[in-house]
């Protein structure tokens, strides 16, 4: 059955015919890497959802799925063997037929082992350690046909290549191709050039049908080139040891991301159950940070009319688990001093919801210029997974005088459904500057948190004492009151990356005479929502001072090697209003301190909100 | 002849990622024993008499429901002829299963099937899973190839075995349908099995079942 086609014009339609399906073959497989990536994305934030209800309770003996708390008796909980940890009754599936069971997350890990394929990649990875994963035998096709041109295109190429018009009748797809110079090298090539892929074939390689032998290689043989295919293989490892420029372009669904760590691989995401980065001194690396710089983040600054664009790139490296924003420049900026036509520039990165100022990236400030080339890379050191949650808001700031602040526009980037892995979105581009959204909590003070507090005024006497305190007389600490005050707890503190805190509470009274009275809590370590049920008590003061006095509570995190602690948040209570750039008082929170001024030796409960 | 072959495979792989997972599947055997028929049977349900060479490599990609799960299938199909070789091995690693097919009105073809057998062993993961294909038994006058002697290889090259035509659409959906399914099972294992029997699983009145898929055939 084996016919008898003429060489030439068997080469050139089978080129065709053979390209064809490896692009096809291309979009089938593009496809499916997208595919793969949305279900690691899910599986991601799956985990990333069970890691976060960490944050919410701390707990020695908890499940690790629900963290419902486990008994010692009943619901023991129990370790599942894909993750080692502990978890409860409810967080386990039964797989079919069997008596075995995981735990949702690793019965979850298992769905996506099946749905990606990883399965078979990792039975196979132990006959072929060295295949990589996803790659298939077409994006290498391509590759190595690709390869091979470029070797052609430099050495000059004995036979030469034929000409151009050649592949002129083919689709625009070919066409594209067509720019290699080895295009029209016939399809033997392509061959060859696998062939310097494989091992030695196997004996069974020899003919075992009837079908003329290999009738693409005599030709070569005769014309006394047997050198040719050692030259070929030379030619592909001299381009991919240089690992030049091609390898990198998007040919193959997989092959372009081979160079760089692909970042949603099963396996990674599988070893970091739970997260377990903290911050470290490693973030310093790169960018300017202002510490204690916390409370400008309220406070007061200019906004100019926003115009103009930032270029960025967002990386995530997998050695270093680092996050990398590579700020490159700025267009058509607004002037930060529109009058003075003045601009200094800088740009400042936060995690969102993190703002605090160990948050913060700055770069460099550019003097005078509304097309500032920065050239900087701002670097989080923080876990892939944690990202799921995390926005990144870039903003471009004026620096004016006395240190006088303009917004000239942000980008906040979701990193939920950032794909770390693809090259497209991990090169620069352009982002439109945009003013700040109306509920902005950079304009508003932040909800970091609640802070639930109960006090009390305590006096010697009733509350008729209270009323008839003259106003505005009272410098008398001889009336010996006592503010009360029990510091509960707080929850939804913005934890570490692990999850949890070494926090404590700062209470600072400011009495008329702006004499502060300080107090301090004891430290709660490893807690995302400590309950310091610690009291402070300000004793000597009148109710007509606390009238005029203020009271400011800040929570804290424990810096580790105590350089700096990391402000939390905080409130303000009392009636006085707001300092610029300080803690605001909210309506509910002046009501409840009325009432506590007002109805002496009696506890009034409260929540208050954290910024 | 290349724009005959073009117009023999459809285009619309589409961009559907409406299924669960993927399989890839390698057709291999002699020349014209019918693997491109074969192919278009099951993909298309069109059966050609005319013998178009299939040049190198070309596919097909069918999503079937099977098990409660919808398994999209990329399915290769390889031109038999030795010249094609390095291309068409190329391919047997991304392959979980193979049907190998051989014409029952050809001795030859029969004949290749332990070679064939021992290309997938070579180019292939260790867990491949294979099915044996006697094709073309709507021709039973010009049979050389007996049943038993197709059963007795497949046993001995331990694989699962079937007659089929393409021609009258014998045993072509039953054949890919038993290729996904023991696919499955080795999916199964390999993810299960791989653990230690498990020991603390105490199985509470409470057990979770509702949330492991609910099919007989594959943990899949
Ligand atoms: N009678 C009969 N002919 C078949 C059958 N399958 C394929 N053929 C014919 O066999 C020839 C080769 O088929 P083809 O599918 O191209 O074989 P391939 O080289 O293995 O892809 C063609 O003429 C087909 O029409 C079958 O089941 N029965
Ligand atoms: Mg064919
Ligand atoms: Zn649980
Ligand atoms: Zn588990």
């Amino acid at each position: 059955m084996a016919q008898q086609v003429s060489l030439g014009s068997l080469q050139e339609s089978e080129r065709e015919a053979i390209l064809q399906v490896l692009y096809r073959d291309r979009e089938v497989q593009n496809t499916e890497a997208e595919r793969i990536r949305n279900l690691k994305t899910r599986l991601q934030h799956l985990r990333w959802k069970g890691a976060k209800s960490v944050s919410q309770e701390y707990k020695e003996k908890s499940c690790a799925r629900c963290q419902q708390t486990l008994g010692l008796l009943l619901n023991r909980g129990a370790v599942c063997q894909g993750c080692s940890h502990r978890v409860c009754s409810e967080c386990r599936v039964f797989l079919r037929r069997t008596r075995a069971w995981k735990c949702t997350v690793c019965f979850e890990d298992r769905n996506v082992k099946i749905k990606t394929g990883d399965w078979f990649f990792e039975e196979r990875a132990k006959k072929f350690p060295t295949e990589g994963k996803h790659e298939t035998a077409g994006a290498k096709l391509l590759q190595s046909y690709q390869k091979l041109s470029n070797k052609i295109s430099v050495v000059p190429p004995t036979p030469p290549p034929l000409s151009e018009s050649q592949c002129g009748g083919g689709p625009a797809r070919l066409q594209e191709l067509g720019q290699f110079k080895g295009f029209n090298k016939s399809v033997e090539n392509l061959f060859l050039s696998v062939t310097t892929h494989m091992k030695k074939l196997s004996k069974s390689q020899n003919d075992m049908t009837s079908d003329k032998q290999h009738p693409e290689m005599v030709p070569r043989q005769r014309e006394g080139r047997p050198e040719r295919r050692s030259q070929s293989d030379t030619a592909i490892n001299v381009t991919t040891r240089a690992g030049t420029p091609d390898i990198l372009k998007p040919l193959g669904p997989e092959s372009p991301r081979r160079p760089t760590s692909p970042v949603l691989k099963q396996e990674d995401i599988s070893s970091s159950p739970v997260l377990n980065t903290s911050f470290s001194g490693g973030l310093r690396q790169g960018s300017l940070i202002s510490i204690n710089s916390t409370c400008t983040e309220m406070g007061n600054f200019d906004k100019a009319d926003v115009t103009g664009e930032i270029e960025f790139a967002i990386r995530y490296c997998l050695r270093t688990h680092s996050l990398e924003i590579c700020i490159r420049a700025c267009k058509n900026l607004a002037f930060g001093e529109e009058r003075k036509k003045k601009c200094n520039p800088y740009v400042k990165t936060y995690l969102l919801p993190d703002r605090s100022s160990q948050g913060k990236r700055k770069t460099g400030v550019q003097k005078n210029t509304v097309e500032p080339t920065f050239q900087e890379t701002l670097k989080y050191q923080v876990e892939l997974a944690q990202l799921a949650s995390q926005q990144l808001q870039v903003s471009v700031w004026h620096l004016g005088v006395l240190t006088r602040r303009v917004f000239l526009g942000e980008v906040i980037v979701p990193l939920a459904t950032w794909d770390f892995e693809d090259r497209e979105s991990q090169s620069f581009r352009w982002y439109p500057l945009r003013a700040k959204a109306e509920k902005s909590e950079d304009s508003l003070p932040t909800n970091n948190g609640e802070l639930a507090v109960r006090a009390k005024l305590v006096l010697p006497a009733g509350p008729r004492e209270l009323q008839e305190a003259p106003e505005g007389t009272g410098d008398e600490p001889s009336q010996n009151g006592q503010l009360c005050l029990v510091v509960l707890g707080a929850k939804n503190l913005p934890v570490r990356s692990d999850g949890t805190l070494n926090s404590f509470v700062k209470g600072c009274l400011t009495l008329p005479d702006q004499q502060r009275l300080r107090l301090k809590s004891p430290v709660l370590k490893k807690q995302a929502c400590p309950q310091w049920k610690h009291s402070f008590i300000f004793k000597g003061v009148t109710p007509s001072q606390l009238r005029q006095s203020s009271l400011e509570l800040t929570i804290w995190d424990q810096a580790t090697f105590g350089v700096n602690d990391r402000f939390l948040g905080g409130a303000r209570l009392g009636l006085k209003e707001d300092l610029p750039g300080g803690a605001h008082t909210s309506s509910q929170a002046k009501l409840q301190w009325q009432k506590v001024l007002s109805s002496p030796n009696l506890w009034t409960d409260m929540t208050l909100i954290l910024h | 002849m290349a724009s005959a072959t073009d117009a023999r495979y459809g285009q619309k792989e589409s961009s559907d990622q409406n299924f669960d997972y993927m399989f890839k599947i390698l057709i291999i055997g002699n020349s014209s024993v019918g693997k491109t028929s074969f192919l278009f049977r099951y993909a298309d349900d069109s059966f050609t008499p005319a013998f178009v060479s299939t040049v190198g490599i070309d596919f097909k990609v069918k999503t079937i429901y099977r098990n409660d799960k919808r398994i999209k299938l990329q399915i290769w199909d390889t031109a038999g002829q030795e010249r094609y070789r390095t291309i068409t091995t190329a391919y047997y690693r991304g392959a979980m299963g193979f049907i190998l097919m051989y014409d029952i009105t050809n001795e030859e073809s029969f004949n290749a099937v332990q070679d064939w057998s021992t290309q997938i062993k070579t180019y292939s993961w260790d867990n491949a899973q294979v099915l044996l294909v006697g094709n073309k038994c709507d021709m039973e006058d010009e049979r050389v190839v007996s049943s038993e002697r197709g059963r007795q290889l497949a046993d001995h090259l331990g694989f699962e075995f079937f007659e089929a035509s393409a021609k009258d659409n014998i045993n072509v959906k039953q054949t890919f349908e038993r290729l996904v399914d023991v696919i499955c099972e080795k999916m199964s294992e390999s993810l299960d099995t791989a653990d230690p029997a498990v020991t603390g699983a105490k199985q509470g009145p409470q057990l979770t079942d509702q949330q492991a898929p609910p099919h007989q055939d594959c943990a899949c």
